[in-house]
């Protein structure tokens, strides 16, 4: 097997949905990001042989929104591009599916990752409503039109988000954060435990500012370009424990605990990175960044799909015949607190142990000072199709800075998956 | 005699097929007449053809047009009109033809090819990109004498065919569909087949042409053709300054003929023909065409190298000129990466950019979605990242030889020994540049004109150790911008700038001497030049300008003495366009005297044509320094550079065209009377200039 080598990444800074980054559509942040990886990494990009890109919310416009973005940065037309969905781990998807293809030898240099523009997911009409419009636009005469006219009604044209549909299971019926409730009730962590970590996830973020801007590019936004966006804007500065108590529960009025503020944040952003053998990047004159040593994804019950993290991690260590003390850094993606909490929980309980793996035996406890040490999709935001992309940048820019040499990322997945992926240097 | 055509014949449709033994293009040159009209005779005796098809043989060329030597060489008004009318009297041939007879353009189809086109009762065109259609014969300061201007008004009506005759616009196939230029459209590969096809159904009747109906109110009625000749000749004259009089001879004959046939009005377009082909502002038109035909492909090395794609280009500075060249460079679909020092720099250029295209957009010659994938090609950072990646590098910082310097040393480090470091320097030195380079055989200037996207001309100028292949890939990089390229001496100013200074300067000293501004601009302005000297300072910024006249002060000394008003303006700070004040006043658009300006009582009356010829001989002058100097190659190459740089009046066909026009020998006497007294060594004429006006001969 070859070793495949993460050479370099980048991102655009992670930016609430509906703020600076709301008239850039996600073919646009990604092209963005590819052009910025190419000068980053002087590549040449006649050497890219494909382009995977992650993407939940495909634009209307931009159908296959990976070779859209190939074309945009000026990779040149004979080459490859697609578009993977895994839903919140697409990011990952498209890595785990560029390394599939550079070992099958279908590629040999990929760039892969993941664009999001929360901001642009369309409002859609009922099936109802198309209809009316599909019949009016058929008819002939102006009797025919004004009859089927009469047939509309004001409710015909209330919309519906799609960004409220995608992020509910239709196998399940559950909204994400109805799933993240059913964690809070079967684990019984409180939402205090949750604002504490949500708190702690905007301190890490915060104090790592500067090491963020290490992976983040700036983005002149379109048409002024008059401002510059160089940072995370999600990170709250100074959130207080108090502040974030105060917030309303969303999902369910009365007795939920899940809020706003100890959510992941709904965020525009793109991430990509550089992939190929280690032997083409040193042969390239590269140092990687890190290599991928290891990937895996599960399935489990879509109403508790907050879980697969627990499900995933206990997995590719077994596979990978170690435990936790050989992985140096962790980082789970925040979906909500209450669902990093209740892997937490599971990983190391008899009870759950016992229920899903099949050794029975509990892995045991993550250390939380290794885990999601820069902050978390709390702070930083989830644009749901990047976040894998981001979670392996983010874990190898910091194992590069604290010369650690394995890392684990992992997520969890809407419709009941868990993704792993073990990191090296 | 070879033959220029071959009549062809195939199931009793005849083919008439031009090919052109001698040249790349089909021409209706007197030789090719001649046999067009044998050819008709031939075709004229058959009664059994069904159908006559005029056809190329040339791939993408239909018949590009007359013989514009031929135009050149005409010097007799009778002689013109004479050939006008022969030419029409062959096309007639081609319209008297009973049976349906059709064009098959397959690729350029202008001027007389056109008129020919348009005595045929249908055109066909194929879908290739290579078909343009029109009748650009006012570019060259003439009218379509076989027939255009009464044929197509006849066709397509004087709402749509003003436009086109008048400007000399040139459309490509689907237009020409849409306003009726054309009746089908045919794949490239089957046009032929196809056209046969065609006049096949149309001789048995199915297949009917619809032309689109006039509208009643601006052709059918008086009133309204009146309404649309009042509006195109606005339109003219707003366009050319009244120094262009072909378009409005074209609005006049189209007048005069509107109504009647082609053989009553023939006489009255061969006339109008012939009026204005005896112009010099034809006569210039046509000189300065092929001049421009010369330094398009003008080998300037002896090297032939292959098309070597850059992958990117890079630009450093994000000022006007670094965006600016940001922007071509994206709108010629090269990626290209800008960095400055300073963010709200870059910003400034995207904006720019994004502007100009919107701008396209608006205008309707792109798309919204080309725009934003031009946008996608420029890419933006503080850092060198991504110059290693590029091909070709464009320095644009500020005018600085220590940080050029410094600049250039940085480049050299981090790329490639094949990267091309240009810079777009204006006055500095090239070869002080190159100096402390890596690899400085790579080093060389390209200088682009303000505004990047619109002046065509670029100045190449090679250091002294600047390799034969870096020149050849630099003119072949800039052609490939779509620019006309000049190769020019390191001096300071180079050549365009360097002739420009002694004009703007002595603008300056005009105006100290008691001359307005205003009306300084205006004999300017008269002359043909786009703008006056006083008002191009302010857009170019006084304080750039005194920078500039600095440099060429040291440069060359006493006769470039600067002019003092412009320290006394930039001491008011009164920097032009950009700060409201400076020679003008600039309100938005408008502009008005700056009433801060006190203007010295004159001491002597200074006439019209003394402004006129101190501000024009004062760059014949330079330029014949710089012939001396070699700093240009040869007359043609300065008259290129200054009417393409600096919008020296085409008409004219150049200043050194027009110096000849004058006699170097008077312009070296009004030299002389100027020069002496307070005007010193200034104006004192060259001795290259003397030299040539003693042995009675011209720059060219």
């Amino acid at each position: 097997m070859k070793r495949i080598a993460i050479v370099n990444g980048v991102r655009t800074p992670f930016i609430k949905a509906w703020e600076s980054f709301d008239t850039i559509p996600a073919h646009q942040l990604g092209a963005l990001c590819v052009t910025e990886l190419l000068q980053r990494t002087e590549f040449d990009s006649r050497l890219v042989d494909e382009v995977v890109m992650g993407c939940v919310g495909q634009p209307a416009e931009a159908a296959n929104v990976a070779r859209v973005i190939s074309l945009l940065a000026g990779i040149p037309q004979e080459k490859r591009a697609y578009t993977v969905g895994r839903n919140c781990a697409s990011g990952f998807e498209a890595i785990t599916s560029a390394a599939e293809k550079i070992q099958c030898g279908v590629d040999e240099i990929v760039i892969a990752g993941g664009t999001e523009s929360m901001s642009n997911m369309p409002m859609l009409f009922k099936k109802e409503t198309a209809t009316l419009f599909l019949k009016l636009s058929k008819a002939k005469t102006i009797l025919q039109k004004l009859k089927i006219i009469t047939k509309m009604r004001p409710h015909h044209f209330a919309p519906t988000p799609s960004l409220v549909l995608g992020l509910t299971d239709p196998a399940c019926g559950l909204n994400m954060g109805q799933t993240a409730e059913l964690l809070a009730k079967d684990f019984g962590i409180s939402r205090a435990e949750q604002d504490r970590f949500a708190l702690e996830s905007h301190r890490r973020a915060e104090i790592s500012k500067d090491k963020l801007r290490e992976e983040t590019m700036d983005v002149l936004v379109p048409p002024d370009y008059k401002v510059c966006v160089r940072d995370d804007n999600g990170i709250r500065k100074n959130q207080t424990y108090e502040a974030l108590q105060k917030l309303k529960p969303i999902f369910e009025k009365h007795t939920g605990t899940v809020t706003a503020g100890n959510a992941s944040q709904i965020t525009d952003g793109a991430c990509v990175l550089l992939i190929m053998p280690e032997e083409k990047a040193k042969q390239l004159g590269y140092e990687a960044l890190g290599f991928l040593r290891d990937y895996l994804y599960v399935g489990l019950e879509p109403a508790r799909m907050g879980l697969g993290p627990a499900i995933a991690i206990e997995k590719i260590l077994r596979r990978n015949k170690m435990s936790l003390k050989d992985i140096d850094l962790f980082e789970i993606n925040e979906a909500f607190a209450v669902q990093v909490l209740a892997c937490l929980r599971g990983l190391a309980s008899e009870e759950f142990s016992k229920k899903h793996f099949p050794s029975g035996i509990p892995v045991g406890e993550i250390p939380l000072e290794k885990l999601n040490v820069n902050g978390g999709a709390i702070a930083l935001g989830h644009p749901v199709g990047t976040s894998g992309a981001r979670l392996v940048l983010t874990c190898l820019k910091e194992m590069k800075r604290r010369s650690l040499r394995r890392g684990l990322v992992s997520a969890c997945v809407g419709g009941g998956q868990g993704a792993a992926l073990i990191l090296e240097r | 005699m070879t033959a220029h055509i071959h009549l062809k014949e195939e199931h009793g449709i005849a083919r008439i097929e031009f090919d052109h033994p001698e040249k790349d293009v089909n021409l209706l040159d007197t030789v090719t007449m001649l046999q067009l009209q044998a050819v008709l005779y031939a075709v004229q005796k058959r009664t059994d053809l069904s159908a006559v098809l005029v056809t190329s043989a040339k791939p993408k060329i239909f018949i590009a047009g007359a013989d514009i030597h031929e135009i050149e060489n005409l010097t007799e008004r009778e002689q013109m009109i004479e050939k006008a009318e022969k030419g029409k009297a062959i096309l007639r041939m081609i319209a008297d033809i009973k049976v349906p007879t059709i064009a098959v353009i397959n690729g350029a189809c202008l001027g007389g090819g056109f008129e020919l086109a348009l005595a045929c009762k249908y055109r066909v065109a194929s879908f290739s990109d290579a078909v343009k259609i029109g009748l650009p014969e006012v570019q060259l300061g003439i009218l379509p004498g076989f027939g255009g201007t009464l044929r197509l008004p006849k066709l397509i009506g004087i709402v749509k065919a003003l436009p086109l005759i008048l400007t000399g616009k040139v459309v490509g196939a689907k237009e020409a569909l849409k306003s009726g230029l054309v009746d089908r459209l045919f794949p490239e590969k089957t046009i032929i087949s196809q056209a046969i096809e065609f006049a096949k159904a149309i001789v048995s009747g199915p297949e009917k042409v619809m032309r689109q109906p006039l509208p009643w109110f601006f052709e059918k009625n008086p009133l309204g053709r009146m309404l649309v000749y009042h509006t195109a000749k606005k339109n003219a004259l707003k366009k050319t300054h009244g120094f262009y009089p072909a378009p409005l001879k074209v609005l006049e004959v189209i007048r005069k003929t509107y109504g009647l046939s082609v053989d009553q009005g023939s006489r009255i377009e061969s006339e109008g023909f012939a009026d204005l082909a005896g112009t010099e502002v034809s006569k210039c038109l046509i000189r300065l065409y092929f001049l421009n035909e010369r330094y398009k492909k003008f080998p300037w090395t002896d090297l032939k190298l292959g098309p070597e794609p850059v992958l990117q280009a890079g630009v450093i500075g994000a000022g006007v000129m670094g965006g600016g060249i940001a922007q071509l460079l994206s709108n010629r679909n090269i990626p290209v990466r800008v960095k400055d020092i300073n963010t709200e720099a870059l910003g400034g250029a995207l904006r720019e950019a994004y502007r100009l295209y919107s701008e396209s957009v608006r205008r309707k010659k792109m798309k919204p979605f080309e725009r934003d994938r031009k946008m996608c090609l420029i890419s933006a950072g503080l850092t060198q990242e991504g110059m290693r990646r590029s091909g070709f590098i464009i320095e644009a910082v500020v005018e600085d030889l220590g940080i050029k310097q410094k600049v250039f040393r940085e480049l050299s480090e981090i790329t490639g020994p094949r990267t091309i470091l240009a810079s777009n320097t204006s006055s500095l030195s090239i070869n002080e540049m190159a100096k402390g380079t890596l690899h400085p055989e790579r080093v060389i200037g390209l200088h682009f004109f303000n505004p990047v996207h619109r002046m065509p001309l670029v100045e190449v100028i090679p250091a002294d150790v600047t390799s034969q292949e870096t020149i050849e890939r630099t003119v072949q990089f800039a052609r490939r911008l779509g620019k006309t390229v000049i190769i020019v001496k390191d001096v300071r100013g180079f050549l365009v700038n360097r002739i420009l200074a002694p004009y703007l300067n002595e603008a300056g000293l005009l105006i100290e001497e008691g001359v307005s501004p205003q009306r300084v601009d205006s004999v300017a302005k008269r002359f043909g030049m786009p703008m006056g000297p006083a008002e191009l300072m302010d857009h170019i910024g006084i304080d750039m300008a005194c920078k500039v006249a600095h440099i060429m002060e040291n440069a060359y000394g006493e006769r470039m003495k600067m002019a003092s008003i412009l320290e006394v303006l930039k001491e008011k700070k009164y920097f032009g366009k950009k700060t409201g004040f400076g020679f003008y006043h600039h309100r938005g658009k408008k502009i008005e005297p700056n009433p801060s300006i006190e203007l010295p009582r004159s001491l002597r009356v200074i006439s019209d044509e003394e402004i006129l010829k101190r501000l024009i001989y004062s760059m014949i002058n330079e330029a014949s320094r710089c012939l001396d100097e070699k700093v240009a190659k040869e007359a043609g190459g300065v008259d290129i550079g200054m009417i393409m740089g600096v919008g020296f009046p085409p008409f004219r066909a150049g200043l050194l065209r027009y110096a000849d026009h004058m006699g170097l020998g008077s312009v070296v006497e009004d030299l002389s009377r100027f020069s002496g007294g307070a005007n010193g060594v200034r104006l004192v004429p060259s001795p290259y200039l003397v030299n040539l006006a003693k042995n009675r001969q011209t720059f060219y």
